[in-house]
């Protein structure tokens, strides 16, 4: 059904198994996907340019900066015909965390694991404590989930406006448009914005010179509206990055009237300002595209999207694994995998089981691990699956050949599949299993919005999934997701409002003292399935004897920033660059500033600090991290 | 200046293995590469950001500061970004009366990338930028002499035409910061990777991770004569670290007084106090009530609570806009500002062997003081006339609302102390007023009702008669 590269079929039941006579289905030389073009044949060509044309450019863009955390981009262009020939991804940054996590007491998962990511302050906490209660048994009363959710969609009230005004904006900024597209500011000056009565700026130069770092106004509205978020945010949770009230099965935070009533004063803020932020990006989106279609190729890659979903449904979610399937789709967000544009599943045991991930060429020594052949339904698992993953650690030079990178390489079905806040859109809008409310509906091919009114009028807006995700495209799903999970936060708020009317009060599973009694002495496996601001978000976790002996994070950066794969297959950031034209002026090589792919880069949103990985104390270190999407480890 | 110990640093160490550098990237070839604004971000903000100096109010019109991420989650950064007190915005664009511009070098801040990027970093290195620079680390420090023996790093930021014959290789995060510090007007660490250690130096750690401190050494003195400053926690509340900076600024520019700091390099204004102090929930700890479900409103020691003896301000700051606090919206202080973080405080969710003790004692305490508190509190939920009255007039009270005989004497006799030395019923004659009549307060009524006498003294009322 979902895979098409894996050996993975699936009995009448759903259950899935692998194919009867194959040996060794898992080795990397038995099952291969078709790849397009090898490292072998781009280094021919590039061999061939080099001798035939003299404007080959190899040059590393390290740092990135206005990225979150380490992140470096070795490109070879071609200036004489604008391409992009080759993009190496490298993530400069080790820590650690997932080896110093192990052999501890569980209880320490989730603010230890938290700091794996400070730009996604939140997510790891709420992962790690999604892993830890699947594992202990702990489901989390209604208003544990209920307040969960509204501290995430908090969360990605600052995420999202933090990454398309101080992060990609500036890209798209007079200061930086006068430069490297100057044919465009005439234009930008005459070009009336159809969102005008949205964002209240004129002409598309306007927006520009909003866009300019520091001193514009839409940058520093951004920052002003990051704030507004994490204030929200910590009436629930304390202190961002890195909250304090996250425990398994539930939250800690005190819920009282006074709470909620100033969660809704602050979010009813934000819908003016959500109106502003989609006008802006569709204005840019369109503005670009009018200018040069080429544009519309800038960061394009093809449509292969992954997400495990975000924002549960209180009463379906009950913590197993057994049962995942079900909470899973019944999610605010739903799962999903898309592959050349179609949804392939909604199923969690099929992302899971389809997930591997590898260290061809990443300053790992290599591993295989076989010590779980299946999950605890008996859908097969790859020796290369997180559960069964060890990280070796061990930095050496770095050579394209073989070794570059801190990340690993996440591949879903052995594809190379993206993931980002956009993804959400994507698949919900897709799968129509959005829960009942009167906010967001789910159209097959679109989610439709309805935002109530502040001082803007109330509207009704509606997100297309586009034909290719290009660096405009994942800014504009960006400002759509900032509305959605604004409404998510707003529903959710009204779920507490209800709970609370029911005299509801109950936060957490079991009390502070009776975790010790809730520890289970076997051996556990368990997951937590969640999303950071960039998307996909993993924690794995094995258990036993109440000490953790493994723990694997794997981020949406991880996925995105990933060097090749062991069948060349390139990371989302290597081939949205070398699919990226260089439209700038580069008459003048030495005025060749590499815009376009910074701009390609930047709409993925990086984030590098969740890098990392785990030692077991014997010498040997066990993979954990992967990084937060955050990505690299 | 401290006596040197004889035992080299780590930064030494390293220094030592690295050589040191003389060459730098070809500005000529790089051309403009990473400069899609084709000027550095210093350039783009200084017609904004540029004070005279009516606006400076002293000497220095900017400083540098180079930002470094090292070990980091980048929520330090994070943390700053909502800083209301001065904002970065207001530091960078130098928009506080008082402030030098502060030119900022940060990859998550600046428009230019790649070696154009490092380019400010190599002047500071040659000695050929302008003006005063810090330098400013968040994250742990990894121990690099480990990773150049593969020929790897754990943490690098950008690369140099550093290595044998020029070639490129990536520069770790230390080799910066071991360079740039001799000559930093001042090393600032900002978070618990880069003042202590914290979680990447926890127990298990891989990577060698260190303190800046651990890492520059105990003599380590800035060109400015000034220890390493240590700004915690994880994350660290962003106005800590930009009040901070601001209060080095202003002392000199000459108005600010001497900023103080305490033995280990925290400010002391803000670290001298534990974070119990100013807790909203510490008077449930001094009734003896605490919290035992998670979302409980009580004293939240006993669910894993270290706040007593942590060194922190987040109670009475807040975590970003004076709003949220980890105990104010439920959260057990797990002591992410201070050294022993986290080993010395795992495993969370259990309470400090340590409150045994106290939580005992403040028991028996308060098994004392809340019934007393109650009482009085009760009495003073009352209106005085409605004592006269013997009811409250509130549609939400219950029947019972009115106080039972021993609670009236008791009360009575509570007055009566309070006034005990209140001038106000003094013998002195009250000549400049005229007695009003009102319904309910008539003076010829009064006469017979020496009732009322009495509480219109205990209103605080003057009248003509001593009661």
């Amino acid at each position: 059904m979902c895979f098409k590269n894996l050996p993975i079929e699936f009995d009448q039941s759903g259950r899935a198994h692998l194919r009867e006579g194959i040996r060794d289905p898992y080795s990397v030389t038995v099952t291969k996907p078709r790849v397009e073009r090898t490292d072998a044949e781009r280094e021919a060509e590039i061999q061939h340019l080099m001798a035939a044309n003299g404007h080959i450019k190899d040059i590393n863009m390290d740092p990135v900066t206005r990225v979150a955390g380490a992140l470096a981009v070795n490109i070879t262009a071609d200036l004489e015909q604008g391409r992009y020939l080759d993009a190496r991804s490298q993530a400069t940054l080790f820590r650690g965390y997932e080896v110093i996590l192990m052999g501890r007491d569980p209880r320490d998962a989730i603010f230890v694991s938290s700091r794996a990511c400070g730009v996604c302050g939140g997510v790891h906490a709420h992962a790690s404590a999604y892993a830890i209660e699947m594992a202990m048994g702990l489901a989390p009363p209604p208003l544990g989930t209920v307040v969960r959710n509204m501290q995430e969609a908090a969360e990605m009230g600052y995420d999202n406006p933090l990454h398309l005004y101080l992060l990609a904006g500036p890209d798209y900024s007079e200061a930086v448009i006068k430069q490297v597209n100057p044919e465009l500011w005439p234009k930008a000056e005459r070009w009336s914005c159809p969102n005008h009565r949205h964002h209240g700026m004129k002409t598309m130069a306007e927006i520009m010179t909003a866009l300019n770092p520091l001193t514009g106004a839409l940058y520093r509205e951004g920052l002003e509206f990051t704030r507004l978020s994490r204030e929200m945010f910590v009436i629930l949770a304390g202190k961002y990055p890195h909250p304090q009230t996250v425990v398994p099965g539930g939250v800690s935070s005190t819920v009282s009237l006074q709470t909620l009533n100033e969660y809704h004063s602050k979010l009813g803020r934000i819908f003016d300002y959500a109106q502003r932020m989609m006008g802006v990006w569709d204005d840019l989106a369109e503005f670009f595209f009018e200018a040069d279609e080429r544009y519309r190729q800038v960061g394009a890659r093809p449509m292969n999207v992954v997400d495990p979903g975000y924002w549960d449904d209180p009463y379906a979610y009950d913590a197993t694994y057994e049962n995942c399937n079900d909470w899973g789709e019944r999610r605010w967000s739903t799962p999903g995998v898309v592959v050349d544009g179609k949804l392939v599943t909604t199923r969690l045991t099929d992302i899971n089981t389809g997930w591997e991930e590898f260290v061809e060429h990443s300053y790992y020594e290599e591993w295989a691990g076989d010590r779980y052949d299946t999950d605890q339904l008996g859908n097969p698992l790859s020796p290369y699956h997180p559960w069964n993953k060890r990280t070796l650690p061990s930095p050496t030079g770095k050579n394209w050949k073989e070794k570059y990178t801190w990340a690993c390489t996440p591949r879903w079905d052995r594809t190379a599949v993206e993931a980002g806040a956009y993804a959400r859109l994507q698949m919900t809008a897709l799968a129509q299993k959005l829960p009942n409310n009167p906010f967001v509906e789910a159209t097959g091919h679109s989610l439709r919005m309805h935002i109530p009114k502040g001082i803007t009028p109330e509207a009704e807006v509606e997100w297309h999934v586009p034909e290719v995700w290009n660096a405009f495209e994942r800014n504009r799903g960006r400002a759509y997701h900032y509305v959605f999970s604004q409404l998510v936060g707003l529903a959710n708020l009204l779920e507490a409002y209800k709970l609370m009317k029911q005299g509801e009060k109950t936060v957490a599973a079991v009390s502070a003292g009776d975790l010790d009694r809730h520890m289970p002495k076997d051996e556990r496996r368990s997951v937590g399935w969640w999303g950071a601001g960039r998307g996909w978000l993993t924690h794995h976790l094995v258990m036993d004897q109440g000490k953790i002996v493994n723990y694997q994070i794997c981020t949406p950066s991880t996925i995105n920033a990933s060097p090749r794969d062991p069948w060349d297959q390139p990371g989302p950031y290597e081939e949205a660059v070398m699919n990226t034209p260089i439209i700038e002026d580069i008459s003048d090589p030495s005025k060749f500033t590499s815009i376009d792919m910074l701009r390609t880069i930047r709409s993925f949103d990086p984030c590098m600090p969740c890098t990392t990985h785990v030692d077991t104390g014997q010498g040997t270190v066990v993979r954990e991290v992967n990084t937060c999407s955050c990505g690299a480890d | 200046m401290a006596v040197r110990t004889a035992q080299k640093t780590p930064a030494e160490r390293l220094l030592e293995v690295l050589g040191p550098v003389d060459r730098f990237h070809d500005r000529t070839e790089l051309g403009d590469f990473g400069m899609p604004a084709r000027a550095f971000m210093e350039d783009i903000l200084e017609p904004v950001a540029r004070g005279g100096p009516s606006s400076r109010m002293g000497p220095l019109e900017k400083v540098h500061a180079f930002w470094f991420a090292g070990m980091s989650c980048d929520g330090c950064t994070v943390s700053v970004t909502g800083a209301q007190a001065p904002s970065v915005e207001s530091l960078v664009l130098g928009a506080h009366p008082g402030l030098p511009r502060v030119v900022l070098h940060h990859p998550v801040v600046n428009v230019e990338s790649g070696p154009s990027y490092m380019r400010a970093h190599e002047m500071a290195i040659s000695g050929e930028l302008e003006g005063p620079y810090v330098i400013i680390l968040e994250g742990s420090i990894s121990d690099e002499t480990r990773a150049i023996e593969t020929g790897g790093y754990w943490s690098g930021q950008g690369e140099e035409p550093w290595g044998p014959d020029g070639e490129l290789r990536t520069v770790s995060t230390d080799e910066w910061i071991a360079r740039l510090a001799p000559n930093a007007a001042a090393s600032i660490a900002i978070g618990t990777c880069a003042t202590w250690g914290g979680v990447p130096a926890a127990d298990g750690n891989p990577t060698g991770a260190m303190s800046m401190m651990d890492f520059l050494g105990k003599d380590y003195r800035s060109a400015f004569g000034v220890p390493v400053v240590n700004v915690p926690g994880c994350a660290p509340i962003g106005d800590n670290f930009t009040e901070t900076v601001a209060a080095i600024l202003y002392f000199l520019q000459g108005f600010g007084p001497l900023p103080e700091f305490d033995e280990l390099g925290r400010p002391a204004w803000l670290f001298g106090e534990t974070v119990h102090r100013h807790c909203v929930r510490g008077a449930y700890y001094e009734e003896g009530s605490y919290a035992d479900e998670f979302g409980d409103p009580e004293c939240l020691v006993e669910i894993g609570c270290w706040g007593p003896v942590v060194n922190c301000n987040i109670t009475s700051r807040g975590a970003i806009n004076h709003v949220g606090g980890c105990m104010n919206a439920g959260g057990a202080c797990i002591g992410c500002t201070m050294p022993g973080f986290p080993d010395k405080f795992t495993p969370f969710y259990k309470r400090p062997p340590g409150s045994l003790v106290s939580t005992a004692a403040s028991r028996l305490l308060g098994s004392f003081v809340r019934p007393l508190r109650r009482y009085t509190n009760d009495h003073l939920n009352r209106e005085v006339r409605w004592d006269l009255n013997k009811e409250v007039p509130s549609g939400w009270s219950r029947e019972s609302s009115a106080p039972t005989m021993v609670q009236e004497v008791g009360h009575k006799f509570y007055d009566r102390m309070r006034r005990s030395s209140d001038t106000g019923r003094s013998s002195g004659e009250v000549w400049g007023k005229r007695e009003e009549w009102t319904y309910e307060h008539n003076p010829e009524r009064e006469a017979t009702q020496e009732q009322i006498d009495l509480a219109v003294t205990d209103r605080g009322k003057p009248t003509n008669k001593e009661s």
